[in-house]
């Protein structure tokens, strides 16, 4: 029995006046790929940052794998944070100053203890094994987001959260990046929530959700 | 690899790669710490050099026995107060200034001999303490072996006396005569007295093995030479234990007023560094700001952040102390030569001492900023917000 690793309940986050996201009942089952969609401003990051654990919500419950992270101090959610979820970004957010193998190391002495062997075999799994050593002002745009989603899955999270993850790509490295998720996924078993404007990336998942001005106004099943 | 090992491979590399910024701060850091160690040797160097100069002076407590004070009078009438000859117990003296801090001593024995039908005052004293302890003296003539004497010159001019004559003194216990080795002339009460020999002076007035008076040479360092004397005068009962006052008093005030000095120049200099380390290490929150936020976003504590900022500014703390520490020997060593005309040497304490305050300015300047490292918004900071 497939049990959810998400379930919101009336989630809302406002920023003073303006409420960017309002009350979201959603519930994803474990292993799931939901693709997240909306035009800019419609709440799609609010909702990601919300199941990230980076930002608190306003009102409603969030439930991640079975923890009540309203309940959680800061500490606490750093803690889930380095435990439960790899977050891959648009703008990849690598460390300038650190090889591609140390930025993945990075993560793993927050989470536990740095080990090269395993940061290489996770670099080699998404093609950068002869990058090692390179910075990342010496990658390309499609290997920096390599890198990101290396130091994304470094600690085995089981749930995964790309925002707009080839936002910065162009097509080549777009379907390479989709298409090492796909892979990385079957092989993991992760939960994978990806915010995308454009359908053809979230195509890639499982199941799509639509919202517009903090709202759920669209739900479908993908044929995948 | 080790947690601590990573840790400070991940500081060493931030710090090589904003290398003109933590130049910036080692500079400032150094700077301030080679100042503390220059100030602090020369100061150290200059109680010493003065402690030296005073002891060119001679000794600068006099140690008298307390005389016994009896008030006079009859009925209604006061006649004054008359006082006793009294003598110090030299074997006491000699066991107590061995462990206070009194690097020179001399016994005197003052008393009257007479020569012939002459009365004449004199005083028994060590020789070669007298040579070693007042390099001022003046003497016609050479410095006296056993039993030779020498003479201050109003009294060898009273008793038409020179260098190379003999003199037979006598006291109230048995007389002697001495050879008068040379006649000194200070321009102070030694031009009126006869010196012979200390032992001499004993048995020429049957008192033992006493003195009239003691001067030392004490070290101030760390206690007042006031403090110093009501030490002695406790550790001697029957003794009034007075300063020399007016050599070691100035030098003491003279030498505080400079301390004082630097210690303000040294204050005003680490405020300023400091505030320099907080604006330089507050810029460099500034700009990591979406690095920090991404630092959070993995998992990091507001410790673990905190941490690798404190790194930082431990390594650049220590090695700022250091360089400060060689820096500032090298100019406490150059003042020493060309101001106080003396070689001062390596003291290791000083580089204890530059690294700790080096240290303390680091992480005291960058204080601020770690606090709004604690408190960055991961979400914002990855906006750049």
């Amino acid at each position: 029995m497939v049990t959810d690793i998400i379930e919101t309940r009336g989630l809302t986050r406002s920023y003073g006046e303006i409420c960017a996201l309002k009350p979201l009942d959603l519930l994803v089952p474990e292993g799931e790929w939901l693709s997240v969609m909306g035009h800019s401003g419609s709440g799609k990051s609010t909702l990601l940052n919300l199941l990230g654990g980076l930002d608190r919500p306003s009102g409603g419950s969030l439930q991640l794998g079975g923890e009540d992270l309203m309940a959680l101090s800061e500490d606490g959610l750093a803690r889930f944070r380095r435990e439960f979820v790899g977050i891959i970004f648009q703008q990849h957010h690598l460390v300038p100053y650190l090889t591609a193998l140390e930025n993945v190391m990075m993560a793993q002495y927050f989470h536990s203890v740095p080990d090269e062997a395993e940061a290489c075999s996770v670099l080699e799994r998404v093609g950068l094994g002869q990058r090692l050593k390179n910075r990342p002002g010496e990658l390309s745009g499609g290997e920096q987001q390599r890198v990101c989603i290396a130091r994304a899955i470094i600690n085995s999270p089981k749930l995964l959260l790309g925002d707009e993850p080839t936002g910065n790509l162009d097509h080549q490295n777009t379907g390479m990046v989709m298409e090492l998720l796909k892979e990385l996924r079957s092989e993991q078993r992760f939960t994978i929530i990806l915010v995308t404007h454009n359908r053809e990336v979230a195509a890639w998942g499982d199941r799509i959700i639509s919202l517009d001005d903090g709202v759920l106004v669209r739900e479908e099943r993908t044929r995948r | 690899m080790h947690r601590w090992r990573w840790l400070m491979h991940i500081v060493l590399k931030s710090l090589a790669y904003r290398q003109g910024r933590s130049l910036l701060l080692l500079g400032v850091l150094a700077m301030a710490a080679s100042l503390v160690t220059s100030l602090g040797i020369v100061s150290s160097a200059m109680g010493l050099r003065v402690a030296e100069e005073v002891r060119k002076y001679g000794a600068n407590l006099v140690v008298l026995p307390a005389a016994a004070r009896i008030e006079v009078g009859s009925g209604g009438l006061d006649f004054g107060t008359i006082t006793e000859p009294a003598y110090l117990p030299q074997d006491a003296l000699l066991r107590v200034v061995g462990n206070e801090g009194v690097t020179e001593y001399s016994l005197h024995l003052r008393g009257h001999l007479k020569a012939g039908a002459l009365e004449m005052p004199a005083e028994g004293v060590d020789f070669a303490v007298i040579r070693r302890l007042y390099p001022w003296w003046q003497l016609q003539g050479g410095w006296p072996g056993a039993d030779e004497a020498v003479i201050g010159i109003d009294l060898a001019a009273r008793l038409k006396l020179k260098a190379g004559d003999r003199i037979r003194a006598a006291g109230t216990a048995g007389a002697r005569e001495f050879r008068v080795a040379g006649v000194v002339s200070t321009g102070g009460e030694e031009d009126k007295l006869l010196f012979i020999p200390l032992a001499r002076m004993q048995e020429a007035l049957g008192v033992g093995s006493s003195v009239s008076q003691a001067r030392l040479l004490a070290q101030t360092g760390g206690v007042t030479l006031e403090q110093r004397a009501a030490r002695l005068q406790g550790l001697l009962p029957g003794s009034v234990v007075r300063e020399v006052r007016q050599v070691a008093r100035t030098s003491e005030g003279l030498l505080k007023k400079v301390q004082l000095l630097m210690a303000l120049v040294t204050a005003v200099v680490l405020i300023a560094a400091a505030s320099s380390v907080a604006s330089t290490m507050s810029m460099t929150v500034l700009e990591r700001g979406k690095e920090i936020g991404l630092l959070k976003a993995m998992g990091a504590t507001r410790l673990g952040v905190l941490l690798l900022f404190c790194g930082e500014a431990v390594v650049l703390g220590l090695t700022g102390g250091g360089v400060g520490y060689l820096l500032g020997s090298g100019i406490a060593r150059f003042v020493m030569k060309t101001v106080f005309m003396v070689s001062a040497g390596i003291d290791l304490r000083f580089a204890g001492l530059s690294c700790a305050v080096s240290l303390c300015l680091a992480l005291l300047g960058s204080a601020g900023p770690m606090m709004s490292v604690f408190r960055l918004d991961p979400v914002r900071s990855l906006r750049g917000e």
